[in-house]
């Protein structure tokens, strides 16, 4: 119920507000909130720090486009396109990583290097992914909305309540996950995965789901990224991109499923407010991470609820 | 036969921690594995609960061999144990640390319906395990404590935890790691209880300890093992009359 009087006033923003500065912000903020949250269930409740996330990102965006460039289906089959391409990659990585039994650094060291060759494999396969230079979209995705038949996703109203129920979907899935017998499965990995062993817990498996559920909501933003903003580069699978999500996450506070949207709404808004460059936009980046780190390890949300989370 | 444990060795690099080690545990078998400190107890339930693999031997489970297996397959087969330094989930309450352990028992009761439970129209009555978690904790004294933190239980609230988590396990072969090892009396007495109110129950144990009183009371059979080796099986009183065992313990002389 509490969660309603959260998203309730997300529905009534373009009511009131008719910035299109404001809700453009609020449209990257969901787009990126679903990249957030969903790295945060490997993250904040697996205790898995994956590096992988932006390259499953950029991995969906291309494989989107891609299959609706080349065999002609719909942009919403193409996102599935998109999801299935990243649940088996991450499935391979998955396994390799967890029956290896990487732990904390080496998972990172070994995510970020797969992440890294996705990258290289988009940059380099030109003649199917156009490089450096990356891909303009002229397509248009459409949608069947009930009364008024198939539309086009156009122009920022349809943007922005695409984005929000997107992104409520996302946080009500992983919600009833966290939130269930998988998600004391995922604590229990997180707090003492040794002793998890010995209840029984198969901690490789629930490793990999997590890994796998957590990629496949990075496959889901990272095709509405690309569309919502007609364009795709290998920039989209860089580390800084992978630093934006961790801070994301971390800002908005660890242990809490909606909370890393919060931390995407600072990061989006930011360099609105202070005008930066790229280069100091890293900077910034950086110092919100020690910020968190120092002066507010639960977050954002963390420091709001107070409390100590249950499971 | 419940357990066969066959020609078990282990060796840590030239170091032989456990050597050709048989014995046999039977349904409701309270067995206590003694030893001097540094003997290979400890190793020896590492191996059994499939924490090492054997370097040579069987371990034979009701008839089929587990040997090699993983830790969380041996304790779904129905072998758990519990740790000398009590293992907690500290930052969540006593009553989650039970819920998780609880995941055999969910896993046994619905299958890969499981699964199912995590679609929105299913309610979430059919994954409840809170009747039995409330079942447990009253068995190991854990009620009033039941909403803490673990991590703020005393030594031996957190023994009794490591307990409480390995019952919700349901197994049909429970080991203990030294349970009574930095308890005070009234824990003892407190622990004591709780594994006569097992035995009563049926259940097999196999608990190691030092601390020959305590475990010389409750254990119907005895294994001395010292270097990692068996050197004498029986029922306790007879067994710790044995030279070799006193030699084991107190040295040479008072053999």
């Amino acid at each position: 119920m509490k969660s309603l009087l959260f998203w309730i006033p997300l529905l009534l923003v373009p009511a009131v507000v008719d910035n299109n500065v404001v809700l453009t912000i609020l449209i990257f903020t969901f787009i990126l909130g679903i990249l957030a949250v969903s790295f945060n269930l490997i993250f904040g409740f697996t205790g898995q720090l994956s590096l992988f996330h932006a390259a499953a990102f950029g991995l969906s965006a291309y494989a989107t486009y891609l299959s609706m460039a080349h065999w002609g289906v719909g942009f919403w089959l193409g996102m599935l396109v998109g999801i299935i391409f990243v649940t088996v990659i991450s499935i391979v990585i998955g396994t390799i990583c967890f029956r290896f039994k990487l732990r904390e650094l080496y998972f990172a060291i070994v995510t970020l290097a797969f992440s890294e060759l996705a990258r290289l494999v988009v940059l380099n396969w030109s003649s199917f992914t156009n490089g450096t230079l990356g891909i303009n979209f002229t397509v248009t995705p459409f949608l069947w909305m009930p009364g008024r038949g198939v539309v086009p996703v156009a122009g920022t109203m349809m943007w922005y309540y695409l984005s929000l129920t997107a992104v409520a979907l996302t946080v009500f899935v992983y919600s009833r996950i966290v939130h269930s017998w998988m998600g004391r499965c995922f604590a229990s990995i997180r707090l003492n995965d040794d002793l998890a062993e010995t209840l029984g817990i198969n901690v490789f498996r629930y490793k990999l789901i997590s890994f796998v559920a957590g990629n496949a909501g990075a496959a889901v933003a990272g095709s509405l990224y690309a569309f919502y903003s007609s364009y795709i580069d290998p920039n989209y699978f860089s580390i800084d991109q992978s630093l934006a999500i961790i801070a994301m996450a971390l800002l908005g506070g660890r242990e809490f499923v909606a909370a890393p949207i919060v931390g995407a709404l600072v990061l989006t808004a930011l360099p609105h407010v202070i005008e930066v460059n790229a280069e100091a936009r890293l900077l910034i980046y950086g110092l919100i991470l020690i910020l968190a780190i120092l002066v507010m390890p639960r977050g954002i949300v963390g420091i709001l609820a107070g409390r100590r989370r249950a499971a | 036969m419940l357990l066969e444990v066959r020609h078990l060795t282990k060796r840590f690099g030239g170091l032989t921690a456990v050597s050709d080690m048989s014995f046999e545990l039977d349904d409701g078998d309270i067995v206590g594995i003694f030893g001097p400190n540094g003997s290979g107890k400890t190793t020896l339930l590492n191996l059994i609960s499939g924490v090492y693999v054997p370097t040579e031997g069987q371990l034979v489970w009701r008839g089929r061999e587990l040997t090699g297996s993983g830790p969380h397959e041996i304790a779904e087969a129905g072998i758990v144990k519990t740790f000398q330094n009590p293992q907690l989930f500290r930052e969540l309450s006593v009553f989650e640390n039970v819920a998780i352990a609880g995941h055999l028992r969910l896993k046994r009761q619905i299958g890969w319906r499981r699964a199912a439970t995590l679609l929105p129209w299913y309610g979430a009555a059919s994954a409840d395990l809170s009747e039995r978690i409330h079942h447990v904790l009253e068995l190991c004294r854990l009620t009033p404590f039941r909403d803490q933190p673990a991590g703020s239980l005393s030594y031996g609230g957190e023994k009794m935890l490591g307990v409480a988590m390995a019952l919700m396990c349901e197994p049909k072969l429970l080991l203990l790691d030294e349970p009574g090892s930095g308890l005070g009396q009234d824990d003892i007495r407190n622990l004591d209880e709780v594994l006569r109110d097992l035995r009563n129950h049926g259940m097999t144990l196999c608990v190691i300890d030092h601390r020959v009183g305590f475990l010389g009371n409750l254990a119907d059979r005895a294994i001395v093992i010292h270097h990692g080796a068996k050197i004498a099986e029986g029922p306790p009183q007879e067994v710790l009359r044995n030279g070799a065992v006193i030699e084991a313990y107190l040295g040479h002389r008072h053999a």
